[in-house]
């Protein structure tokens, strides 16, 4: 084969269908992916990443390259394991910068977080739940994805007027009936003594 | 404490004076022989340790799980399968990461092509007994963080952190189903084509797992290719890595090469017949 049919190939390679003057170049079977997906795209690619919304909603995907990601010893019992093996993970961003989440989200986590930022403005989270780094480092991301959205949840409205108002009632009704008791028994142990010479 | 040292001190005094230990010197354990005559007399008498009439005294007792006439424990449950058609379950021996890491290391395996079943049986450390009831191999999670190679891979089954190592380094991870008699033929590629048999077409999965190798979750080689790709990315966003962009990787032919689901050997199609001798390929004319 020489090097113009080698590129000829190439280039028809590239046109995702694998065939070359009409022949296929791989087998296709009755049931080849192509005929149970026909609409689909068959070949890999990396799909890009989701954009950043501009509503409040965070839509879940963190860029990890804006992370500081570090990893050391963990602590605890473990041997030689946790001795030698950095399976801690320490994620850390400044939170005032992230520029992936809006900027209302951005505000509550500052105000959320302020005991807990440290001077430079980072926010960081730290994970030594399994032996694995790689476990820990999905743990980390698990626990800041929970915190975000736990900022965007808007909080619960209360108890309505109605449940207030039985809530009223019933305390109410609890003194009354107390009370009530507490007259009778004195009554009881008041008729135990005799009549007293005033009251003949 | 200090009553214990006292009394172990006792005791080795006593031991200085006392004779050797001898099988006329020894007693045996508290309450390791009991007894067997029959008691006679005053106090082993009369009665002889049995009571006043009833089963007891008349020596009539009740059978062992006898719980006087309710149904007893022992006969309440009429089936318990527990274990009912374990010897027909598909079992899918492990390999770990680790191994899988030491073998490329070793160059046991070429990562430049495509790794599977055959693959891993023809390095000769690796045995898959199809037989009783193996049904390939499951790759699992032991050596996940130190896992560095990229590499084109199939599976009979691999679980989520597996999947991500894997794509973390840039490689590729598929799960397929090979019926048993493929299995047998990629278990030992060189004894079967001796055989002079024509290459069979592969089976699809049973009801239970055409599920599992349907999803792209688990990377299925039924499932579709789209979806895949799409959860490729929500896996990197998962385990916290950057999604290497696969196609611009030199090696991107031979990483996105895979099998039909119909065939057994990349590159050899279902009724093909094999002559190693005469090195020849034998195809259908029609």
């Amino acid at each position: 084969m020489n090097k113009i049919t080698r590129e000829f190939i190439k280039v028809l390679r590239q046109n995702n269908s694998p065939t070359l003057l009409g022949r296929q170049l791989s087998y296709k079977s009755d049931i080849s992916l192509d005929k149970i997906y026909p609409n689909a795209r068959l070949q890999l690619y990396t799909p890009p990443p989701p954009p950043p919304s501009g509503s409040k909603k965070f839509n879940g995907f963190i860029p990890i390259n804006k992370l500081e990601i570090t990893y050391s010893r963990s602590s605890g019992p473990g041997g030689q394991h946790v001795n030698t093996v950095n399976t801690k993970v320490d994620l850390r961003f400044k939170v005032a910068e992230a520029d992936w989440l809006s900027q209302e989200t951005r505000d509550k986590l500052l105000k959320a977080l302020h005991n807990k930022i440290t001077k430079d403005g980072y926010y960081f989270i730290k994970s030594d739940l399994t032996r694995s780094q790689q476990m820990n480092l999905a743990d980390a991301l698990e626990k800041l994805r929970t915190l975000i959205r736990a900022q965007e949840v808007e909080a619960a409205a209360g108890p309505s007027e109605e449940t207030l108002e039985k809530l009223r009632r019933r305390q109410e009704k609890a003194v009354r009936e107390r009370l009530q008791l507490k007259r009778s028994r004195a009554q009881v142990k008041a008729d135990r003594q005799g009549p007293s010479g005033v009251e003949l | 404490m200090a009553h214990l040292r006292e009394t172990s001190d006792k005791a080795l005094k006593l031991l200085r004076t006392l004779p050797r230990v001898q099988i006329g010197n020894l007693r045996p354990n508290p309450n390791s022989k009991q007894n067997d005559k029959r008691g006679r007399a005053q106090h082993g008498g009369d009665k002889h340790g049995a009571g006043n009439k009833g089963s007891g005294q008349r020596q009539n007792f009740m059978r062992l799980g006898y719980e006087t006439g309710n149904q007893p424990f022992y006969l309440r449950f009429p089936y318990e399968p527990y274990y009912k058609g374990h010897h027909m379950r598909r079992q899918y021996p492990k390999i770990s990461l680790l191994q899988l890491q030491v073998l490329i290391d070793t160059n046991r395996i070429d990562i430049g092509q495509p790794i599977d079943l055959s693959t891993l049986c023809n390095s000769g450390l690796l045995r898959l007994k199809p037989a009783e009831m193996e049904y390939g191999f499951q790759l699992t999670d032991e050596g996940l963080d130190n896992f560095k190679a990229k590499i084109n891979i199939e599976v009979q089954h691999a679980n989520e952190s597996v999947v991500a190592a894997i794509e973390r380094n840039g490689g590729v991870i598929r799960t397929a189903y090979y019926d048993p008699r493929s299995l047998h033929i990629l278990a030992n590629p060189q004894k079967w084509f001796e055989k002079g048999v024509p290459i069979p077409q592969r089976m699809l999965p049973p009801q239970d797992a055409v599920a599992y190798y349907a999803d792209a979750k688990n990377r299925g080689y039924l499932a579709n290719p789209e979806e895949i790709s799409k959860e490729r990315l929500v896996l990197a966003q998962k385990y916290g890595y950057e999604l290497p962009k696969i196609e611009d990787d030199p090696n991107y032919q031979m990483l996105t090469e895979a099998k039909d689901p119909r065939q057994v050997f990349l590159g050899l199609e279902p009724g093909w017949l094999i002559n190693l001798v005469d090195k020849t390929i034998i195809k259908c004319k029609n």
